[in-house]
């Protein structure tokens, strides 16, 4: 087992350095320099040209800039913003729970939705059922998901005034960031001054409810999908049969012979949908004005903020590797077969 | 003699009757599969609107009725059968963009699908060929991509180039490159174990005749397949782009772009919002049925898998 992780984590460094190129590269090949970037329009002194970029050691060769590149980030500088002058970690910092929150609940979401049809329409195979969730689930595959958004504000906001349309929190709520995740915050908040912030939890869920199935959508229906066809390959084995022959319940051959085995592919496709949640959070986020990761990156590309994009994509893609790696790892643990494989 | 010959035809009767054309064969495969038939016709449709454009649409994508201020779709209350799905907040024929849109989307997703598909097949090879020091470099470089969720490093690539239609083919193309060379490159190296590579190679078959001539037939069926997955995911990318800010500019009427103008209007007109969004999932959702077709009728190996 150790020497799998050491196997997989051999793997991960040189993937880790070419990101880090990949960001390098980027910020040079915009047209033009950073610094007239950073003055915009208005006109630059030669001299004071050649200072800025000597300062910012942008006149040394790429290699040695690269390198100072690389130090910066090891010693966990990522450098600031050219907006807000704020330092891009403590930016990231502040905004990741709410993405992640939103991720999360996006997730539970998917999956419990998504085993639950694929567990339903497996037992039932060629029923009406089974074809409405194949159907559904290949429609939500297909799904523009920043129009799913703006068709279920319009429904269900708009329409039916149900929910709000934007952001995590509403305005007459001043809850302190404490865990940075609002359902938490909210629900202490309550607790602590129920007369204050009467309704603060429910106002925070109701705001998460619609981000929530926009963002689960792609996923819901891949883990439908794949559950479906698992869990019609697992029944196919013989110790399922014998399970049967042997007298036990429906229920018990689906749950515990044939779902927990199933559920093996299940887990790595749910793995790899982090890198489609990430996306998929830069659309959500812009439509529902939600204060997170994915929104701030494209805020940052808006603004030119060639720092915030530059280590945001950066973080970003480092988180999607470690989670990939993580999957792997148990993914391993869960099956010897790939643990010893060459 | 005539014995013979009739004996002789019997016999070739029979082959094709147990050897039917591959066509035809692939035509069996496919249309057994009713979704796959039912969104090939839905593409033929969109493919001739897009072609005919100037000639199908009723007016011009650009023309702003400015008497016809978000006039409702023709069916409801106050709509007009001038402005069959009615107009946007600049009187413009929602119809006509659409089918003018049709255009430049297909043209993305076709465009997009070739600069990622020849590239992709080119670097495939040449990882399965040169498993030594090209294969690895390739394949480490194709993680790194992979490690950016798709939509951000397209969204990156486009905040480099510029917005614009030929950006987004570009920053649409380099994102779905992994996925071709993996695929290239897992088919090719299955088929290099072959007997019949190994006659090839024995025949003193050179390098590039191997890669191309002898490899790369017998690699097509997953990559059509692909192909036509990563077009209807071309075109869903080039829409979110578009609704970004960050795709083809406006006035040019493309889906996506139609969709971020009209956010501002879901109180007052849900058509603005519907039209476009609902162009854009039947389009994908045909494409994606036809690729479930293919799939069935080119790779059977696959059929069971998903």
């Amino acid at each position: 087992m150790f020497t799998f992780i050491l196997r997989r984590l051999g793997l991960l460094i040189p993937t880790f350095f070419g990101i880090t190129l990949l960001t390098f590269g980027l910020i040079r090949m915009i047209p033009g320099d950073p610094v007239e970037v950073m003055m915009g329009e208005r006109s630059l002194d030669p001299q004071m040209h050649a200072e800025a970029l000597h300062r910012l050691g942008l006149d040394k060769p790429l290699y040695a800039q690269y390198f100072d590149y690389l130090s910066n980030l090891a010693r966990g500088d990522l450098g600031q913003s050219l907006v807000t002058r704020e330092n891009v970690w403590a930016e990231f910092t502040t905004l990741f729970p709410a993405t992640l929150e939103l991720a999360l609940c996006a997730m539970l979401f998917a999956s419990v939705v998504g085993l639950l049809a694929g567990v339903l329409a497996a037992i039932k195979r060629g029923s009406l059922f089974d074809h409405g969730v194949m159907g559904i689930s290949l429609t939500g595959f297909s799904m523009p998901i920043f129009w799913w958004g703006l068709v279920l504000i319009m429904f269900f906001s708009v329409s039916l005034g149900w929910t709000p349309v934007s952001g995590r929190l509403d305005l007459m709520f001043d809850i302190p960031p404490d865990t940075g995740f609002m359902l938490i915050d909210a629900w202490r908040a309550e607790a602590a001054d129920p007369e204050y912030n009467a309704g603060a939890f429910k106002d925070a869920l109701m705001h998460l409810i619609l981000p929530s199935i926009v963002l689960g959508t792609i996923p819901l229906a891949v883990i439908a999908r794949m559950t479906r066809s698992s869990m019609l390959e697992v029944m196919q084995e013989d110790y399922v049969r014998t399970a049967r022959a042997k007298g036990l319940s429906p229920a018990r051959v689906i749950f515990v012979h044939t779902l927990r085995n199933a559920l093996i592919p299940v887990l790595t496709v749910m793995g790899l949908q982090v890198g489609v949640l990430m996306g998929g959070a830069v659309l959500t986020e812009t439509i529902f004005s939600w204060p997170g990761i994915g929104k701030w990156l494209i805020d940052a590309i808006g603004r030119r903020d060639y720092p915030v994009v530059q280590n945001g994509i950066l973080i970003v893609a480092t988180l999607v590797i470690l989670t990939n790696f993580i999957v792997d790892i148990l993914y391993g643990i869960a099956n010897p077969r790939i643990r010893h494989a060459k | 003699m005539t014995q013979a010959n009739s004996a002789l035809q019997a016999t070739a009767d029979d082959v094709a009757v147990s050897y039917p054309s591959p066509l035809k064969e692939f035509w069996q495969g496919f249309s057994f599969n009713k979704g796959a038939v039912a969104g090939m016709l839905f593409m033929l449709v969109v493919f001739f609107a897009a072609i005919f454009a100037p000639w199908v649409a009723p007016y011009s994508p650009i023309e702003q009725f400015r008497d016809h201020l978000l006039t409702p779709p023709a069916w409801l209350e106050g709509g007009s059968s001038a402005y069959l799905l009615g107009t946007d907040e600049l009187g413009r024929d929602i119809l006509s963009r659409l089918i003018h849109g049709a255009r430049l989307s297909l043209f993305i997703g076709v465009s997009s699908v070739l600069m990622s598909l020849i590239p992709g097949i080119a670097l495939g090879l040449v990882a399965a060929f040169f498993p030594r020091v090209a294969g690895p470099a390739i394949m480490r470089l194709m993680d790194v991509m992979m490690a950016l969720p798709a939509l951000l490093l397209a969204v990156a690539i486009v905040a480099i180039l510029g917005p614009g239609l030929i950006n987004t083919m570009i920053a649409i193309a380099v994102v779905a490159l992994p996925g071709y060379v993996r695929l290239t490159r897992a088919s090719a190296l299955t088929e290099l174990n072959r007997d019949y590579v190994t006659a090839s190679r024995v025949a003193g078959a050179g390098k590039l005749r191997l890669m191309f001539v002898t490899v790369l037939p017998n690699c097509m069926a997953p990559l059509i397949v692909h192909a036509t997955m990563s077009f209807s995911s071309a075109i869903l990318e080039a829409a979110a782009l578009g609704f970004l800010g960050l795709g083809v500019q406006p006035p040019t009427p493309e889906w996506g772009t139609m969709l971020a103008s009209a956010r501002d209007y879901i109180e007052r007109a849900w058509w603005v919002v519907t039209m476009p969004g609902l162009t854009i999932l039947f389009s994908v959702l045909a494409i994606n049925l036809m690729g479930d077709g293919l799939r069935d009728a080119l790779d059977p190996k696959l059929k069971r898998a998903a």
